[in-house]
């Protein structure tokens, strides 16, 4: 055994002498450009990108040497291939400085632009990686795992003023998630926040509508981000990589959505092979990852409810029948294969089945009182990435077949499936100089969205924004009635281009062209960005754009007159990163919104007569090192709308205009410690001020004030999570506790009426929900 | 085509077993309570020439329930027709126009020939605080549904008052088909469940008040209700 280990390290000796002299010999091909700015290239799937060929960015790249290149002081991580931060990594310049990177896996250095270091560490393979900006992030393989493999990956700005992105070890750092780390998108400067998901798909971006945001999962939308009951995401939080959060100015490459967007990105498998189960009082579930062969990695989950087992005995003697409270299955799949140097392949597939059944009555035969909800969804995504020298591409076939199917009583029903198959193909050319211009970018990408959605619906009319709810529901209303199919064949194209313009300048411009089918239409919509480097650390962006969505949201998919809701973003902001690992980033924005689909003023029908505007500044600061993540975000948001010309100007339905938090969580030997405190506005309301009894349907009509004219108040809290993870065998177990709300701060989220609407009450902020979980790998 | 909001504040309460949910507001079945429980029109269709008299089943906080006519009464449409409700002494009656009149006001609404006329009223109480409206159908003819059927712990019901057990299940039916008749039970003694079913259940619990009223309102399809209202104790 020791004799083994001292033969490691004389082979690692001569790898790191064969690689310096390999160095030595190609110095002078080194990157000449300056590049203050890195352009925000997206890591392709599975996190690694072979640079060993002659490429534009690559590590050998064949532009002349600098005669005296510029230095940086370059800020980077060094990870495995898990994402996991490695510490104690040496990273030297070539036969010069040296620096170890941190328990977080960061280090800082001063290098010359277009250098190359070396990164080492026992136990992985030595890596080299290029300097070409102010960030990296290194991936070190284990030793052996894959011989003379060199992975660089700059670590990209955030897509847009404003933007984040966290790494699932990131989010779980914050506390009040109750062990679902999607569920800290409120703590997202922008993100309206209360305590369960909010609105259509479970997050609300800037105080629009919330069918306006999209959520994404590998870059496809789905159509629900939460589980029924709102404590838990579609997506365990090992089988997530990633959570981008862009509130808007994004790329041209996503569409369809007129404020902002959450694009979760699965978790790719490990190298090494390990399983894992977690079990809560809300569900739990296992995961598998590993690879076969040594071109494939996989990763499978697979998660059931657990809280409809217990919550029956919780409901204790009410007027209700359980049937099923609230039951859920999640499935997660992703495979990653190699196909040759230049082509990898990445499968990925996701479901979710809600099945919510409700009779209100202890008389279970009783029709009449019986709601019953059952959504369920599955998508699955074929993708290729290409990549050899300065050309990429991606060519991606995704299908999805969602089904909403809910009965209210004996009369109402909706049963609303629409499968959609999506063909998208992205196109990039990379060049350090063209015409003057450095570390230019360009891309061009179309897709077409195709969906037949099967509809048969009998409700009610459905309220729109800001029209307040029917609080006493009329279970024998079907004034809303349609069976049948409705086909939205809809396309895209994109193109963009990005380039430095002189040494601190980037310009980014581009043009997105949709064509929505069913209506008839096509829009063009330009976007661009300006990114300005203020100073080493400070960069100023700018960013203006037009962004269409789609008529789909409830009843708009049976009016073919209905044309795309439009909004115009501007955005400015400034990233401030002054030292390693902290980031402070600010961001002012104003949306302008049109052709806001309204129910017209006569009858109930719909129009694209609304306009609204929003306004707001929002902060986040992070600070990361090796025990410490914390994390400071503040946003301010004015929303409003006037729904037909000539009416009164109104508050939309999510508009909160204070939203903070702080969190910080602490990390020590096998204990993790964290804390949260937030604070925020309470959501607009339209009070009752009376009801009119209509006899003939025995329901009571609320006469309502203005619209939204007041608004539930202030709500505080604060969240604590502890963490103990330790090895039992060949397992490594984690149990965690993560309790909201520790201080019992009761708010009034929102008031209900009576049937009468002549007495009202409030439903609060919950109390105190403890999330108590114990998660375990082989 | 989603129900976001409704479902999940409603699914949010479920789940969380009411704990966030403060809710003090009396129950739809609470007679105690100041309101309009039912307007009646009898008949619920008049022919041509003949009349219908307004009444409505009303509810208060600490009394009775009582049967009262409208302190104020308009006719909210068709216009033209307002000639058609006029106070009589202390009734409010709605005449229904001649044959002509009504075959006139179908071919100004849209309506087949055949079809009845509808005729929308409002009728106020308590200066206008408490306000219901009531469809009453010119052109044809029908009665108010009859109160029959009724079996109060599985004994034909009386208008006699009733005495029941305290901490028991006591069965309420009437003998009718839920998808076409809306019934309600309602009761300011005891607490009531299953309420807008034909077959309820009330029980009067340790705290729950031990004497009162017990009613039934019956709606059928065409525009008939009828009510009966008995005296309730528990001992």
């Amino acid at each position: 055994m020791q004799s083994s280990v001292f033969a490691h390290r004389a082979w690692r000796a001569r790898r790191v002498r064969a690689l310096l002299a390999a160095l030595a010999a190609t110095a002078a091909s080194a990157t000449a450009a300056a590049q203050p700015i890195t352009s925000p290239e997206p890591p392709p799937p599975g996190n690694t990108r072979d640079t060993s060929d002659t490429g534009d960015t690559g590590v050998a790249a064949q532009a002349p040497a600098p005669v005296a290149a510029t230095s940086v002081i370059v800020t980077g991580r060094v990870i495995d291939s898990l994402g996991k931060p490695v510490a104690g990594a040496h990273v030297t310049l070539e036969a010069a400085a040296t620096t170890l990177s941190d328990s977080a896996g960061r280090f800082r250095i001063s290098a010359p632009l277009g250098a190359t270091l070396i990164v080492d560490r026992d136990g992985y393979d030595v890596t080299l990686a290029s300097v070409l900006g102010e960030t990296l992030e290194v991936t070190l393989l284990a030793a052996g795992t894959r011989a003379e493999m060199i992975e660089v990956r700059g670590e990209a700005p955030p897509a847009s003023p404003g933007a984040a992105k966290l790494d699932r070890n990131e989010l779980q750092r914050i506390p009040g998630g109750g062990g679902d780390i999607v569920r800290t998108l409120t703590a997202m400067p922008g993100v309206v926040n209360l305590q369960i998901p909010l609105g259509y798909t479970g997050v609300v971006i800037r105080g629009a509508s919330p069918q306006d945001s999209k959520v994404l999962i590998d870059g496809f939308e789905v159509p629900m981000l939460f589980h029924d009951v709102g404590l838990r995401s579609v997506v365990p939080a090992e089988a997530i990589e990633s959570l981008d959060y862009i509130p808007g100015g994004f790329e041209v490459g996503f569409g369809r959505t007129s404020s902002g967007l959450v694009n979760l990105t699965t978790r790719p498998g490990s190298a090494t092979r390990s399983e894992q189960a977690e079990l809560s009082v809300v569900d739990g579930g296992v995961m598998a990852q590993g690879t076969v062969g040594r071109r494939t990695r996989y990763m499978f989950g697979v998660r059931r409810s657990t809280i409809d087992l217990l919550l029956p005995s919780l409901i204790g003697d009410a007027d209700l029948s359980l049937t099923t409270v609230p039951r859920y299955y999640d499935a997660q799949l992703r495979v990653d294969h190699e196909l040759s140097a230049s082509w990898n392949l990445m499968v990925s597939a996701l479901a979710a089945d809600d099945l919510l059944e409700i009779v209100g009555s202890k008389n279970e035969d009783a029709e009449a009182k019986r709601f019953r909800k059952h959504s369920y969804f599955a998508r699955a995504t074929v993708s290729a990435q290409y990549r050899s020298g300065p050309w990429s591409a991606t060519l991606a076939l995704s299908g999805m077949a969602p089904t909403f199917d809910a009965t209210n009583g004996l009369y109402q029903r909706i049963k609303f499936s629409y499968p959609m198959v999506t063909p998208r193909a992205e196109l990039r050319r990379t060049a350090a100089r063209a015409a003057g211009l450095t570390d230019v970018v360009w891309t061009a990408g179309a897709e077409a969205q195709v969906t037949r959605a099967n509809v048969d619906i009998a409700i009610g009319t459905e309220p729109r924004e800001g029209e307040p709810p029917p609080m006493v529901e009329d279970p024998k209303d079907v004034s809303e009635t349609f069976k049948g199919v409705i086909w939205m064949p809809d396309a895209a194209a994109w193109t963009s281009l990005a380039a430095n313009v002189g040494s601190r300048v980037r310009v980014v411009a581009g043009a997105r062209g949709d064509v929505y089918g069913r209506a008839g239409e096509f829009v063009v919509q330009p976007r661009g960005e300006l990114q300005l480097k203020l100073a080493p650390e400070l960069t100023a962006r700018l960013s203006a754009g037009l962004y269409t969505r789609p008529p789909e949201y409830q009843s708009e998919v049976l009016d073919k007159t209905l044309h795309a809701e439009r909004s115009t973003q501007t955005i400015a902001g400034l990233t401030y990163e002054p030292f390693s690992g902290a980031r402070v980033q600010t961001s002012a924005y104003y949306t302008d919104r049109r052709k806001m689909i309204v129910h017209a003023v006569d009858d109930d029908s719909l129009t694209n007569d609304g306009r609204g505007t929003t306004m707001g500044a929002e902060l986040l600061a992070t600070y990361r090192n090796a025990a410490w993540f914390t994390w400071l975000s503040y946003a301010y948001s004015h929303s409003t709308r006037i729904d037909h010309p000539g009416m009164a100007r109104r508050l939309f339905d999510y508009d909160q205009p204070h939203s903070l938090n702080a969190a910080a969580s602490w990390k020590h030997g096998r204990w993790q410690l964290g804390g949260r405190f937030q604070i925020y506005s309470g959501l607009p309301y339209t009070p009752a001020t009376g009801s009119v009894l209509d006899s003939d349907r025995n329901v009571y009509m609320p006469v309502y004030a203005g619209a939204n004219s007041e608004r539930a108040p202030l709500h505080h809290q604060l969240d604590l999570r502890i963490d103990y993870s330790w090895r039992w065998g060949p397992a490594a177990l984690t149990a965690f506790a993560d309790v909201q709300n520790v201080y019992m701060n009761e708010s009034v989220v929102t008031y209900f009426y009576s049937y009468d609407f002549s007495q009202r009450s409030s439903f609060k902020s919950l109390p105190l929900l403890p999330s108590i979980g114990l998660r375990g790998v082989l | 085509m989603n129900r976001p909001g409704r479902i999940a504040l409603v699914v949010a309460c479920v789940a969380l077993a009411s704990s966030g949910c403060d809710d003090d507001t009396d129950p739809p079945w609470q007679l105690d309570h100041d309101r309009i429980i039912a307007v009646r029109s009898t008949p619920p269709r008049v022919a041509p020439g003949e009349q219908a008299t307004i009444d409505a089943l009303l509810g208060f906080k600490g009394a009775p329930v009582a049967e009262q006519a409208p302190e104020a009464a308009v006719v909210l449409e068709p216009a033209g027709f307002e000639g058609a409700l006029a106070r009589d002494g202390a009734r409010w009656v709605v005449t229904a126009p001649s044959a002509d009149q009504l075959a006139a006001a179908r071919r100004a609404l849209g309506l087949a020939t055949d079809a009845l006329v509808p005729l929308k009223l409002q009728v106020d109480y308590a200066g206008g605080a408490l306000r219901a409206i009531k469809t009453v159908y010119l052109g044809g003819e029908a009665a108010n549904p009859a109160m029959t059927d009724v079996e109060i712990d599985r004994t034909s019901a009386t208008p006699a008052a009733l005495v029941i057990a305290p901490l028991r299940d006591v069965p309420l039916s009437i003998a009718r088909d839920d998808a076409t008749y809306d019934v309600t039970w309602l009761s300011s003694c005891g607490t009531m469940h299953d309420f807008d079913l034909p077959s309820a259940y009330l029980r009067v619990e340790a705290d729950d008040p031990t004497s009162g009223q017990l009613a039934l309102v019956v709606r059928d399809s065409t525009g008939g209700v009828n009510w009966q209202v008995w005296t309730i104790e528990a001992r």
